[in-house]
C-alpha cells in the first residue's frame, strides 16, 4: 500500500462520504423519531396496516406487524433498508469508480507512471474503499444506536443491534467487491455507475419478489439481500455462520480475482 | 554503444485482431535525444505505454536501464519522467497540491525548490485550480511534474500540444540543458520540425513497424534528393521512370519536380538527354523525407 496515494484518495472521496453520512444519519434518526407516535397509536396503525395486502407489506420487509412493536423490530424494518440498499449503492458506486475513474478521467497516465506497482495501487484503493464503507456503516450504526436509545421504552439487545449492523456492513462490502470486480472487467474506460446501481436494485427486487411470491421464493437465494437476517427482535438472534461464510467468501473471491485481473489489465485513457 | 537505456526486442502488441505494433526493435543509448516519429495510429503511443507498463505486450520484451518493464516497473519509474500526450491532472486539485502530490512519490531532497524553479520557468501559477487552466497551462503542469525528480530518462509523447511557440522554445532549451546534464530523452511526435530541431537520431514507425532508424543528418542526406528540372521542351513523365525517382510532379513551364534516391551521375545523365534550362538539386525537408518513407 502507498500512503501518499491512500491519503490522496481519502481526501478525494471525503466530501462524498460526509454527505452520505449526513443523509443516512438523518434518514435513520428521522424514521426512529416516529417510533413513539407509532407506539401510542399502535393498535390503530396495526389495524390500518393489516388492511394492506400481505405482499405489499412483505415488499416493505414487514413479515409480521407485531414485529414493529419492539424497538429493534421497528429499527430493522424501517432503517436497515436504508443501509441495506443505500449503503450498498454507496459501496458499489464508490468501488466501481475507484480504479476506473482514473481511466475515464484520463488521470491513469499520471498514476501508473509513478514508482508504484499495480499491487500498491490496488491495495491503496482497496483500503480506501473498505475504510469508506466501514466509516459510513459506523456512523449509521451510531445514529441508529443513539436513536434507539432515545426512543426505546424498555431494554433491547445491544448484541442483536450490532449483529444487525454487522450483517449490513458485510452486505455493503460484498457489493463493494462486486463493483470493483465489474470495473476491472471494463475494457474501454467509461463509467459504469448506472449499471452498478441497477445491479443493487435488481438484487433487491429479486429478494423482495422471492419474499412476496411463494412460488418463486427460491430465486431469492441469488440475491445477497437474502443472506441478511433482519429478524433482530427474535431471541437468540446472532450471526449465522453459513451466511457469514457466504459474505466473506464471495467478497474474498471477488477481491482476489479483481487483484489478479488488475495485475494484467491494459489501461487505456 | 554501452548498455542501451531503452532496449526493445521484437515487441508486438495486438488489440484482439487489430494491430498495435509488430516486431518493434529499438535501442536507445544513454544521453541520446531520440526521436520517434509517425502519424497517428502508427504505434508510437502503444510502444510508450508498454514501456510505462500501462499495457502489456503480446510478445517480445522491453527493458529500461537493463530492467524488465513489467517485472521491475517500480524501480524503472523512479528514474523515468513521462509527459503524456493527452492526460488530465486531477481537476479538483490546485497546481501546487498536485505537484506536491507527484513529488511525494519520489525521494526528492529539494522538492519545493524544484517545484518553484520549474513553475517560474514556465510561468505557471501554482495557486490556480487545475480545472481552470487552459490546455497549454495543463501541458506546463505535465512538463513540470515529469521533471520534478530529475529523471535519468524522459519519455515524451506529443509534448508540445497546446504550448505557444515561446513556451515551446523554452521547453526545448530546457530539454537540451537537461540532456547536457546527462538526461536521455525519448521524444515521440508527429511534428517533424520539432524532431529535426531537437533529436540526433530518429526512428520512423509506420503501421506498427519501424521502417527506418537513422541519424537525423544521415536521414536527411541519405541519397534522397529533391530535384526541380526545367526543360526547354515539354517532356513526358514516362521518360523518367527509372529506379529511385518518386513523387514526380509536372509543374507549369515544363518543370518537373521529383524525389530521387540513387546514383546522382545516372540521374544527371538521364536529365541531360533533354535540353534543360535550369536544374536545382536540394536537400529535402524532414517532412518530405517522412512522406517518402510513408509511400
Amino acid at each position: 500500500m502507498n500512503r501518499n496515494l491512500f491519503f490522496k484518495e481519502m481526501r478525494r472521496n471525503a466530501l462524498s462520504l460526509i454527505l452520505w453520512m449526513i443523509v443516512v444519519s438523518l434518514l435513520i434518526s428521522g424514521t426512529m423519531s416516529i417510533y413513539g407516535t407509532f407506539l401510542e397509536n399502535q393498535s390503530k396503525v396495526i389495524g390500518m396496516m393489516s388492511l394492506i395486502p400481505k405482499g405489499a407489506l412483505q415488499f416493505k420487509g414487514i413479515s409480521n406487524l407485531n414485529n414493529l412493536v419492539s424497538v429493534l423490530g421497528f429499527y430493522a424494518v424501517n432503517n436497515v433498508i436504508y443501509m441495506m440498499v443505500l449503503g450498498s449503492i454507496f459501496a458499489i458506486v464508490l468501488s466501481s469508480n475507484i480504479l476506473l475513474k482514473e481511466e475515464y478521467n484520463k488521470t491513469a497516465e499520471y498514476l501508473l507512471t509513478r514508482p508504484l506497482t499495480r499491487s500498491e495501487i490496488y491495495f491503496s484503493k482497496l483500503a480506501v474503499l473498505f475504510l469508506h464503507i466501514f466509516l459510513l456503516n459506523l456512523v449509521a450504526a451510531l445514529a441508529g444506536f443513539i436513536s434507539v436509545e432515545i426512543v426505546k421504552t424498555g431494554p433491547f439487545s445491544i448484541k442483536a443491534f450490532f449483529t444487525l449492523c454487522t450483517y449490513t456492513l458485510l452486505l455493503n462490502i460484498l457489493f463493494g467487491t462486486i463493483g470493483l470486480f465489474l470495473s476491472i472487467l471494463v475494457k474501454r474506460a467509461k463509467p459504469i455507475t448506472t449499471f452498478c446501481i441497477g445491479i443493487v436494485l435488481v438484487f433487491y427486487f429479486i429478494y423482495t419478489l422471492s419474499k412476496i411470491t411463494d412460488s418463486v421464493s427460491a430465486i431469492g437465494y441469488v440475491s445477497p439481500f437474502k443472506y441478511v437476517n433482519v429478524e433482530a427482535f427474535r431471541p437468540g438472534y446472532a450471526l449465522d455462520l453459513w451466511h457469514l461464510a457466504y459474505f466473506i467468501g464471495i467478497s474474498m473471491v471477488l477481491t482476489g480475482l479483481s487483484y489478479r485481473l488488475y495485475q494484467r489489465k491494459d489501461i487505456y485513457t | 554503444m554501452s548498455e542501451p537505456i531503452i532496449d526493445i526486442r521484437d515487441l508486438s502488441k495486438f488489440y484482439g485482431k487489430a494491430r498495435g505494433i509488430e516486431h518493434v526493435n529499438l535501442e536507445i543509448g544513454v544521453g541520446e535525444i531520440f526521436g520517434f516519429i509517425g502519424p497517428n495510429g502508427a504505434g508510437k503511443s502503444t510502444t510508450i505505454r508498454i514501456l510505462m507498463n500501462m499495457i502489456f505486450p503480446t510478445s517480445g520484451s522491453a527493458k529500461i536501464m537493463g530492467m524488465d518493464v513489467i517485472k521491475e516497473t517500480k524501480k524503472i519509474k523512479s528514474q523515468v519522467g513521462y509527459i503524456p500526450s493527452d492526460a488530465n491532472a486531477y481537476s479538483s486539485m490546485v497546481v501546487q497540491e498536485f505537484l506536491r502530490y507527484c513529488a511525494r512519490f519520489y525521494e526528492i531532497q529539494d522538492g519545493e525548490q524544484r517545484i518553484t524553479e520549474l513553475s517560474e520557468l514556465f510561468e505557471l501559477d501554482l495557486k490556480r485550480k487545475i480545472d481552470d487552466l487552459s490546455m497549454g497551462n495543463r501541458k506546463k503542469v505535465s512538463i513540470v511534474q515529469s521533471l520534478l525528480h530529475n529523471p535519468k530518462l524522459l519519455i515524451l509523447d506529443e509534448p508540445t500540444t497546446g504550448l505557444d511557440p515561446l513556451m515551446q522554445s523554452k521547453f526545448f532549451e530546457l530539454l537540451r540543458s537537461e540532456n547536457r546534464k546527462g538526461m536521455t530523452i525519448f521524444y515521440s511526435s508527429h511534428i517533424l520540425s520539432e524532431v529535426q530541431m531537437l533529436c540526433k537520431r530518429v526512428a520512423i514507425i509506420k503501421d506498427g513497424k519501424i521502417i527506418q532508424m537513422e541519424d537525423i543528418e544521415t536521414l536527411r542526406k541519405k541519397q534522397l534528393k529533391k530535384v526541380h528540372a526545367e526543360f526547354r521542351d515539354q517532356v513526358r513523365e514516362e521518360t523518367f521512370s527509372i529506379t529511385g525517382i518518386t513523387s514526380v510532379i509536372t509543374g507549369p513551364g515544363n518543370i518537373l519536380s521529383f524525389m530521387y534516391s540513387g546514383d546522382i551521375n545516372e540521374l544527371v545523365r538521364l536529365l541531360s538527354a533533354n535540353k534543360m534550362i535550369n536544374l536545382m538539386i536540394e536537400e529535402p525537408s524532414l517532412d518530405e523525407i517522412f512522406m517518402h518513407y510513408y509511400k
